[in-house]
């Protein structure tokens, strides 16, 4: 260990240095080739410099020599081109250097063998980093190659995704379009018939009253009164299917403003009631107003409804904010309330609580309601007692809030 | 009758057809209807063709009419009147069954003058059927071309 630290970095240096170059500069692989290389190259070099010194051409030995040992070393790498310097001197020595044919070496030959010497390590120096730069060159074409590929790769992906998609998307159109017919041969044609239910019983009842007995006239009553009902329920699943449908145009939309609209549209249903309205702040909001108000519409006609046998009627709407990004808006009462045993039948289409004796309606008002607040990102839930009235909640996002979102995106 | 019809009803449900009647017969304004039973007959009596070519050439003073009906719709209906020259002064009502909105819109369009959508409630179809009647072919003042009232 000690010997081995002993040689110092210069040593380990050069050492590696020549190794690295020896590396650097094989660019034939097999060693027999390589010292073949050298011997051949010599040789040539050889047979050419007495060729030419038999044409009178003086003084060439020495760059042909040069030239064998330099092409030894750029492919052989350092133990041919050391086989090629020693070659090289030894037929220098042997040919061209007085006293010839013998090899007898004086000191005044000695700088030719340094010129040798320096030359080959020139080359080998040059060869290896001729052969680095070529080595980076050949990696960076792997390296880009590898990319491109992979970009492809992805590319390919990225277009099979949007295959998917795409197809995707024509599905759900097709399916739209499939449910937008459906609904429209719904509206057309289901309703003609219950038309002349109606019409025809109507004409019968006023023919024919005269020689009805009370039992007949109160079943012409009930036709006429289920075939109406029945035009409800198709408006009302009609108006449901629309909701789903149609496109939301969303903007701020201010609630304070809308309840009051709503509460003054009801008018009419409240005249001549006692009802305790309690407004609270409204904070503006982010959706379609127009969807936004039939909700309101149907809570707070709810509210009405629910609460008819109450004097005085209490109705509260207000806000609870819940989360930092959303506003939570509740209309509460002191009406006929629910068991909350079965709060989550309470959004079913269709679905009633009370008998409709007591209470008319479809039962389709909250279905819708919250159909429009899911389509909003908003939640929707009820609390309740029977005969303790009950309070809606609907959440969505806060108009500040996305107004910052959408300037933060763009 | 026909001679003298102001009101062209385009219908293809014969039900309808007499509800509609019956609900005209209140204003005495039923023997004033011609009644067709799609639009391609609907086509046939405004242009007297075919059947119809020995009415008057008068147009009717107004048009009942429905939107889903054999052969060509009313929509179509509606826009070969509107771009023919001699009819497009002929004041259209669409009575149709639907709310749908796509319909409406197209018939405003399309130059409708008005649209209605047939009440299932009986007393509201008679009302609506009347008032319809009743303005459109009493009170209002019919463009130049159109059958004269019966005085």
């Amino acid at each position: 260990m000690m010997t081995d630290h002993a040689e110092g970095p210069i040593g380990v240096g050069v050492r590696g240095t020549l190794a690295r170059w020896n590396l650097e500069s094989q660019r034939i692989r097999s060693p027999i080739l390589r010292y073949a290389l050298s011997v051949v190259s010599v040789a040539i070099g050889l047979g050419l410099a007495l060729t030419l010194q038999y044409y009178e051409f003086r003084d060439v030995e020495l760059p042909v020599l040069s030239l064998s040992i330099a092409l030894t070393t750029w492919y052989a790498g350092i133990g041919p081109s050391v086989l090629a310097i020693m070659l090289a001197m030894a037929c220098f020595n042997y040919f061209f250097v007085e006293p010839i044919y013998t090899f007898y070496v004086s000191a005044s030959d000695l700088p030719y063998f340094f010129v040798f010497i320096v030359w080959a390590l020139i080359v080998a120096w040059f060869s290896a980093s001729g052969r680095r730069i070529e080595n980076g060159l050949r990696q960076a074409r792997d390296h880009l190659q590898l990319e491109l590929e992979q970009r492809k790769q992805r590319e390919d992906e990225i277009r099979k995704l949007n295959q998917e998609l795409a197809r995707q998307a024509a599905d759900l159109e097709a399916s739209n379009k499939e449910l937008e017919s459906f609904a429209y041969s719904v509206s057309h044609d289901l309703r003609a018939p219950l038309r002349h239910v109606v019409g025809f019983s109507e004409l019968l009842q006023r023919h024919a009253s005269s020689v009805l007995d009370d039992k007949s006239c109160r079943y012409m009553q009930t036709i006429l009164e289920s075939a109406k009902r029945m035009g409800n329920l198709i408006d009302d699943l009609l108006g449901f299917s629309r909701i789903g449908r149609a496109e939301t145009k969303k903007t701020a939309v201010n609630l304070d403003q809308l309840v009051r609209e709503v509460v003054a549209e009801l008018g009419q249903e409240t005249n001549g009631r006692d009802i305790a309205w309690k407004i609270g702040a409204l904070p503006a909001c982010y959706g379609d107003r127009s969807m936004l108000k039939v909700v309101l519409v149907n809570l707070v006609s709810n509210a009405v409804k629910f609460t008819r046998m109450r004097k005085p009627a209490k109705i509260e709407i207000g806000c609870a904010e819940r989360k930092e990004n959303q506003v939570e808006v509740f209309v509460r009462d002191n009406g006929a309330g629910f068991d909350m045993q079965y709060v989550n039948k309470l959004f079913g289409v269709f679905q009633r609580l009370h008998r409709s004796e007591d209470f008319e309606g479809t039962g389709i008002g909250l279905a819708t309601a919250q159909r429009i607040i899911h389509r909003h990102g908003g939640q929707m839930r009820a609390e309740g007692a029977v005969d303790q009235g009950a309070s809606f909640y609907f959440s969505l996002p806060k108009a500040q809030d996305v107004a910052e979102r959408t300037a933060n995106t763009l | 009758m026909s001679e003298l019809a102001r009101i062209l009803l385009v219908e293809d449900d014969p039900r309808d057809v007499e509800l509609t009647l019956t609900a005209l017969g209140e204003y005495n304004l039923a023997n004033e209807v011609e009644v067709t039973r799609d639009g391609e007959k609907a086509l046939d009596y405004l242009y007297c063709r075919g059947e119809f070519s020995t009415r008057s050439h008068d147009n009717p003073a107004v048009m009942l009419l429905d939107l889903k009906l054999p052969k060509i719709d009313g929509l179509e209906v509606l826009q070969q009147i509107r771009s023919d020259e001699r009819l497009k002064l002929i004041p259209v009502v669409v009575l149709t069954s639907s709310h749908e909105e796509r319909d409406m819109i197209r018939s405003y369009q399309l130059g409708v003058n008005a649209y209605v959508v047939k009440p299932v409630d009986f007393h509201e179809f008679v009302n609506a059927i009347k008032e319809l009647g009743v303005f459109w072919a009493v009170i209002n003042e019919p463009p130049p071309g159109s059958v004269k009232k019966a005085l």
